[in-house]
């Protein structure tokens, strides 16, 4: 077998080697595929010497055992939706795509559990258990090409991190493939246990630096007899925000999810929505609400009042699937609208508790515009996250500003709340700012632990604990 | 019931769940303060893994005795019979103090020693400083600590009640058992429940040879002199022809109706059966009968923990209230108030504790008096507001009701 | 009851490090008295071993201060809240030091805006859920021992209790530990930075750590609760039944299940009107608006009588709502009824294996002359399996042989051997029937890495 490599350091032995275990077709090593797999959106790129696409466990283990004798980094990746350099491999080494192990086992309703293979599509998932009448619910708004594996790899909030709890909540137990190839079961495919130590969720969030999850059985709940969803239109981000505080701190509402999107994110969407929203409207409220058809009613009911209580401009309200898609479609066009209308885009994303949600945005629209720039902010209230998109419009190479901007919103966000991570995972982007929450000898520990697991260091190297070796360049339109 | 203690012992399955209401607990987190710690400390006798010593006397001690363990206990175990083994081991093994060997052996039993020495105190405490409301201050030095406690009366209960009413045409004949407190210190106590029966037209005896209930000596484990001081009280009341005996003392109540059975054995059964709280007594056999006029008072009521965990009697004294004046509850009526002969003594900063949160519970009720059916009580809780001093009054449910009942112009019973 | 049982030399090397003990933390925060010692020797499961001393620390640095001296003498520490657990978690096994938590007893703060509070280990759980219940907050984890038990040993534990299925177990609440190393050193978990210790030191059982401050989620208080009992003529209908009910999208808060070996029990203990007729019992709580129970309330009750529910009794009033829970309350103590010694177990199986395990149970039992009742939390498949035996001879050990045999099937059903009370001592030797050699020795890593001296609860949840 030939490589066509290009700047491929593979030994042709251990290349061999692979397409042996794997299969030929399984290893990629064409400069296309390649280049196209680790796409990603935090403006870092690398190519991956080879791209592996195994289809089942064996081959996972085979490929992680011969990696492992060679010291080849690998980096398991997870489609192409993660925000925060987590997919791009920051050595050079073993692109890992999953997308071939996609199976849904076939599931008992009655244990309200199911069992997956991580490069399962979130919405093939949700499409599945519903035929059970049941749902999973961390869901994203990516969750139409967001994976299984990605998602509690990499321990997100989900948009309902509010009523139903977050992935780890759900996540019951796991096969994973270690560095050194040995295959392990971490949990039962009960609804409780305690026996030991908590391995599975301890491997939840570990975002591919201690093994590849090739099996997760997830907690299902039944679904809700009914789904409302309620968006209601603000002049002023701070109408809006007080109105949330009503809701769910005052009248103790316990929505399904609450988003938010300040005037920024509103006038880039303007344009597609096709007039809808009209020009005075400077923010706006996402709310779902499920439960039974009377919970559902009363709350949406109370929120509208809640909100027209507080200076809403305009509520509409949907109860059928049709109308609150439109209302969803509107919310998920945010990021590519923000992204369309700029020539640049720093996608970072804060965690403030949720009383300080307000304070927090206060800070970085001043630091805004003590730096000149624009921010846009959006995010899950309820969960206290805030997705910052720093809006840069003349091309002008303006890496320094924004970094500044960035580090500095961190640091600020942090003497607000405790935590500068929410959502996504913290990856590549974050690594220098470990150190803001961290304690030097609790590092030491993250670090132990994974040398624990990965004394070669072939884990998905550079992330979380390590330097960034990945030069970062800016894209143009 | 079980009597012996080592099967009693046996029971015990270790949950914990005495934690949740051990007053004692409450305050101190130790172990050796709850249930199950006694009773570990019972085993480890039992198994000659220990032997007494001055520690596990101040364990054993630190009980108080309030029985709320075993209303709550999921294995029923009678922990009542263990803390009296304990605490009889305590005095078998380790003798008991001098001066309260002398009382319980030598004063308790014989009334007129018992007179005198209470007299001399009386005398004596023309020259207490510092009188308040009734109250006195006793010198930091005394056994009874920096307390306010009451003066003694002039003339005791059993001197002035010598003599009660003879009724033409009573509808019962009952003994009143006073008690030390109300005998020495609340004489208007005895004097209030005489008047409030007589006025329901039940005619009251008061034998003149009754003596001390036994609580002090029983408590330290003098178990042979509790013996004898049942055995006078068991022939003086049996001698007059009584329909009922009733007590305004809720420790007396429980002593002699349920421990004498245990002293006394099955022969006591008949008379205990007719043994009541005066509460408990007007609500089975007068609560028709008695005509009031509210008093325009705020009172609230403390459950004491003889009436209330050991014999489960709480709405009696209530509904004695409920038709005497504004009655309002308070929070946690039911938890201990702190009183109590030799715990306030042996652990007097427990005592505080539990005195501080009953007082904030009343004072939280806004109620002007706090009514309840222990003088034991009733002196811990005045001794709590005098050392504040607060306006706010501390009174049996009994007076209350013999207001309430002048009030509404009800008879003296003829 | 082990006493002084150590050669000289390690009473001594004890000794120094016991006298250090006392001047680093101050004589008031130590008991070393045996009537003292005695009293921290056991926990739930009425184990004894006495201590070598009971330190009470008052704080972060008392905690950290004696663990420091503990290690550099290599003396066992074994931490205890309110000592009741079921597992002998909080029992001395090794002598050595008894932590005892429950002095550290403050809510530190409570942030109804954040749903969130921060407590120390000694805090009881009913405490907490009494505290913040003042903001129409709720703290659902509810093990039966909530009245007494402390939030550390809850967080220790992994406890889980009758709101489980409906609103998840401790794990899921807890958002940040401060946690005292066995070396002495302090750590804080809970950003979302890094790996989640959070998670690895919950439920560890006092064998990595000492938790010294907990910071949990809350979440809205539901309005109101309304309990119902419907009765069934045997077993298979009321797991029918609970199926039935969660088919039709209703979580109620609690799902107990009683079988009829309970029942029995029950029926001679607490006078609870339970015919001759009533082979298995459903208690069900719903919670929400009024609304909201009223809606599904009907629902539910259908659900019981399609599987041939009745005598289906839903509690109008606050007295009636506890005569109903009062009979599952008294449960523990009813079976003593049946016989005078009591194995409880608390296994989960998936929820379709309900059915399946209860059948096994029953041909493991056979016609021995033993008993077992069944019960509990039917909603999540945590059942517990409680084997009455008394003091014949041979009883004692039939019941540990029937326990064996209950275990390997749990586990061959895809169960777990505990889904609650944790593992102790009591369960380690079960652990390797379910927990594979690989995983195991990974446990076994962790464990070394953080207390390579095995000072922390040394005889518990690993026995190699």
């Amino acid at each position: 077998m030939e490589q066509q490599t290009h700047n491929n350091k593979i030994d042709q032995k251990v290349f061999e080697e692979l397409c042996d275990a794997i299969g030929r077709e399984n290893v990629l090593d064409n400069i296309e595929e390649r280049v196209c797999s680790p796409f990603d959106t935090s403006e870092g790129k690398s190519i991956p010497d080879l791209v592996i696409t195994p289809h089942s466990t064996e081959q996972v283990s085979s490929l992680l055992s011969i990696a492992n004798k060679h010291s080849i980094p690998i980096c398991p990746q997870w489609a192409w939706t993660g925000l925060s350099g987590g997919d791009v491999p920051v050595k050079s080494g073993i692109s890992l795509d999953l997308k071939n192990m996609n199976r849904i086992e076939p599931l008992n309703a009655r244990d309200l559990t199911v069992t997956v293979e991580p490069g399962v599509v979130i919405k093939d998932l949700q499409d599945e258990v519903a035929k059970s009448r049941l749902f999973y619910p961390p869901e994203l708004g990516s969750a139409g090409f967001s994976t299984i594996g990605g998602r509690v790899a990499e321990s997100t909030g989900g948009m309902i991190g509010m009523k139903y709890g977050v992935t780890r909540e759900y996540v019951l137990a796991m096969e994973i493939v270690l560095p050194d190839g040995s295959v392990i079961n971490t949990g039962r495919k009960t609804l409780k246990s305690v026996a030991g130590y908590d391995l599975t969720r301890f491997f939840v969030g570990s975002e591919g630096t201690l093994g590849v999850l090739t099996k997760i059985t997830l907690k299902l709940l039944p679904m809700p007899e009914k789904i409302g969803t309620v968006i209601s239109f603000f002049s002023d981000i701070d109408s809006a925000l007080n109105a949330t505080d009503s809701i769910l701190i005052k009248n103790h509402l316990h929505v399904r999810s609450l988003e938010f999107a300040d005037k920024i994110c509103i006038d880039a969407i303007r344009e597609s929505t096709e007039g809808e929203i009209p020009e005075e409207v400077g923010a706006l409220l996402l709310i779902d609400v499920d439960g039974n058809e009377k919970n559902v009613a009363n709350d949406i009911s109370r929120i509208d009042a809640l909100c027209r209580e507080n200076s809403a401009l305009n509520t509409s309200i949907a109860n059928t699937d049709e109308k609150r898609n439109t209302l969803w479609d509107i919310w998920k066009s945010i990021s590519p609208s923000l992204f369309k209308v700029n020539s640049m885009e720093f996608n970072e994303d804060c965690s403030a508790p949720r009383s300080k949600v307000k304070e927090a945005l206060k800070k970085v629209y001043e630091l805004g515009k003590a730096h000149s720039l624009q921010v846009a902010a959006f995010g899950n209230v309820g969960e206290g996250h805030v997705h910052l998109s720093v809006i840069c419009n003349n091309g002008k190479v303006v890496d320094v500003p924004v970094n500044n901007l960035i580090s500095q919103i961190f640091k600020d966000v942090v003497s607000v709340s405790r935590s500068n991570r929410s959502a996504q995972g913290v990856g590549d982007t974050k690594s220098e700012y470990i150190g803001l929450e961290l304690a030097p000898h609790e590092i030491e520990i993250m670090r132990d632990l994974k040398r624990m697991f990965d004394p070669k260091s072939i884990m998905n190297p550079g992330k979380t604990f390590g330097n960034s070796s990945v030069h970062r360049n800016t894209h143009y339109k | 019931m079980s009597t012996d203690w080592k099967e009693e012992v046996s029971k015990c399955s270790k949950c914990g769940k005495c934690q949740t209401v051990c007053p004692v607990f409450l305050e101190t987190g130790d172990e050796s303060s709850v249930s199950r710690g006694k009773i570990s400390l019972a085993e480890a006798l039992r198994d000659k893994e220990i032997v007494y010593t001055d520690k596990l006397r101040d364990h054993v001690y630190s009980c108080k005795k309030c029985m709320r363990c075993r209303t709550v206990c999921p294995s029923d175990v009678d922990y009542e019979v263990i803390i009296s083994a304990l605490l009889r081991g305590v005095a078998d093994e380790m003798g008991i103090p001098l001066l309260p060997k002398i009382i319980f052996r030598y004063i308790l039993p014989r009334r007129i020693l018992f007179d005198l020495m209470l007299k001399v105190g009386s005398k004596i405490q023309r020259f207490m400083p510092g009188k308040r409301r009734g109250q006195m201050r006793h010198l930091p030095l005394m056994f009874m600590g920096k307390r306010w406690i009451p003066t003694l009366a002039k003339k005791t209960a059993l001197k002035r009640l010598r003599t009660t009413r003879k009724l033409k045409n009573p509808k019962m004949r009952v003994g009143l058992f006073t008690g030390c407190l109300i005998n020495y210190i609340y004489v208007d106590i005895a004097e209030a429940v005489v008047d409030v029966l007589n006025r329901m037209n039940i005619e009251v005896v008061i034998p003149q040879g009754q003596l001390c209930c036994g609580t002090p000596s029983s408590t330290m484990g003098d178990h042979k002199s509790s013996k004898k001081l049942a055995d006078v009280n068991k022939q003086v009341f049996e001698s007059h022809n009584l329909d009922a005996i009733v007590s305004a003392c809720a420790t007396c109540t429980k002593s002699i109706k349920l421990d004498y059975l245990r002293t006394l054995g099955p022969s006591w059964q008949k008379m205990s059966d007719k043994i009541y709280d005066i509460s408990e007594f007007i609500e089975k056999y007068c609560s028709d009968d008695y005509k009031t006029k509210p008093l325009d008072e705020k009172v609230t009521y403390h459950d004491p923990c003889h009436l209330m965990w050991v014999r489960g009697i709480t709405d009696q004294p209530r509904n004695v209230l409920k038709k005497s004046s504004d009655f309002v509850d308070m929070d946690m009526a039911g938890s201990c108030c702190g009183g109590g002969g030799i715990f306030t003594i042996i652990h007097y900063d427990l005592t505080l504790k539990m005195l501080e949160r009953k007082v904030n519970s009343i004072e939280r009720s806004g109620a002007d008096t706090v009514a309840t059916n222990c003088p034991g009580c009733i002196m811990q809780i005045a001794d709590g507001f005098a050392g504040k001093d607060s306006k706010i009054k501390t009174t049996h449910s009994i007076q209350i009701l013999q207001k309430a009942m002048i009030n509404g112009g009800v008879d003296k019973g003829k | 009851m082990k006493l002084f049982t150590k050669n000289k030399k390690e009473v001594n090397k004890h000794q120094k490090a016991l006298n250090e003990l006392i001047r680093v933390v101050g004589k008031e925060r130590v008991l070393s008295s045996v009537e003292d010692r005695i009293c921290y020797s056991y926990d739930g499961t009425k184990q004894k071993v006495l201590p070598d001393i009971v330190v009470r620390p008052g704080d972060t640095t008392d905690v950290s201060n004696t663990l420091k001296i503990a290690n550099q003498y290599e003396v066992p520490i074994y931490a205890r809240g309110a000592g009741s657990g079921l597992t002998g978690g909080a029992v001395p096994l090794k002598g050595g030091i008894v932590f005892d938590l429950k002095n550290m007893n403050r809510i530190i703060e409570i942030c109804p805006e954040d749903f969130v509070a921060t407590v120390e280990p000694g805090v009881v759980t009913k405490q907490l859920q009494d505290e913040v219940a003042k903001f129409d907050l709720f703290y659902p984890p509810d093990p039966s021992s909530a009245a007494f038990s402390t939030i550390g040993g809850n967080v220790a534990e992994c406890a889980g209790g009758i709101t489980g299925l409906k609103y998840g177990v401790t794990r899921d609440y807890i958002l940040a530990l401060e946690i005292v190393l066995p070396d002495g050193s302090v750590i804080n978990t809970g950003g979302k930075t890094g790996y989640d210790l959070t998670r690895l030191f919950t439920g560890s059982e006092g064998t990595l750590g000492i938790f010294t401050k907990i910071t949990v989620k809350l979440i809205p208080k539901p309005e109101k609760i309304r309990t119902l009992a419907a009765h069934f003529r045997n077993k298979d209908d009321a797991i029918d039944a609970a199926d039935r009910i969660i088919d039709n999208n209703i979580l109620p808060r609690t799902l107990e299940f009683l079988d009829q070996m309970t029942i029995n029990a029950l029926r001679g203990h607490t006078g609870t009107d339970m015919g001759e007729d009533v082979k298995a019992l459903l208690l069900i709580d719903l919670d929400g608006t009024e609304e909201s129970i009223n809606y599904e309330m009907p629902v539910v009750e259908n659900a019981c009588k399609e599987c041939n529910g009745f005598r289906i009794k839903v509690a109008e009033t606050a007295q009636e709502r506890e005569a109903i829970w009062a009979a599952r309350r008294s449960i523990s103590p009813a079976l003593y009824n049946i016989a005078s010694h009591k194995i409880n177990e608390d296994i989960c199986v998936p929820r379709s294996k309900i059915k399946e395990i209860l059948q096994r149970v029953d041909r493991i039992k056979e016609d021995q002359p033993i008993y077992i009742a069944n019960f509990g939390h039917i909603g999540d498949g945590n059942i517990h399996v409680n084997i009455m035996y008394n003091d014949d001879p041979g009883q004692e050990e039939l019941a540990e042989i029937i326990v064996n045999k209950v275990m390997k099937e749990v586990v061959a059903l895809g169960g777990s051997i505990s889904g609650e009370h944790g593992i102790g001592n009591k369960k380690s030797q079960f652990m390797e029937l379910e927990i594979p050699p690989h995983e195991y020795d990974i446990m076994k890593r962790f464990k070394s890495y953080f207390d390579p001296k095995g000072i922390m609860n040394p005889g518990k949840m690993f026995i190699r």
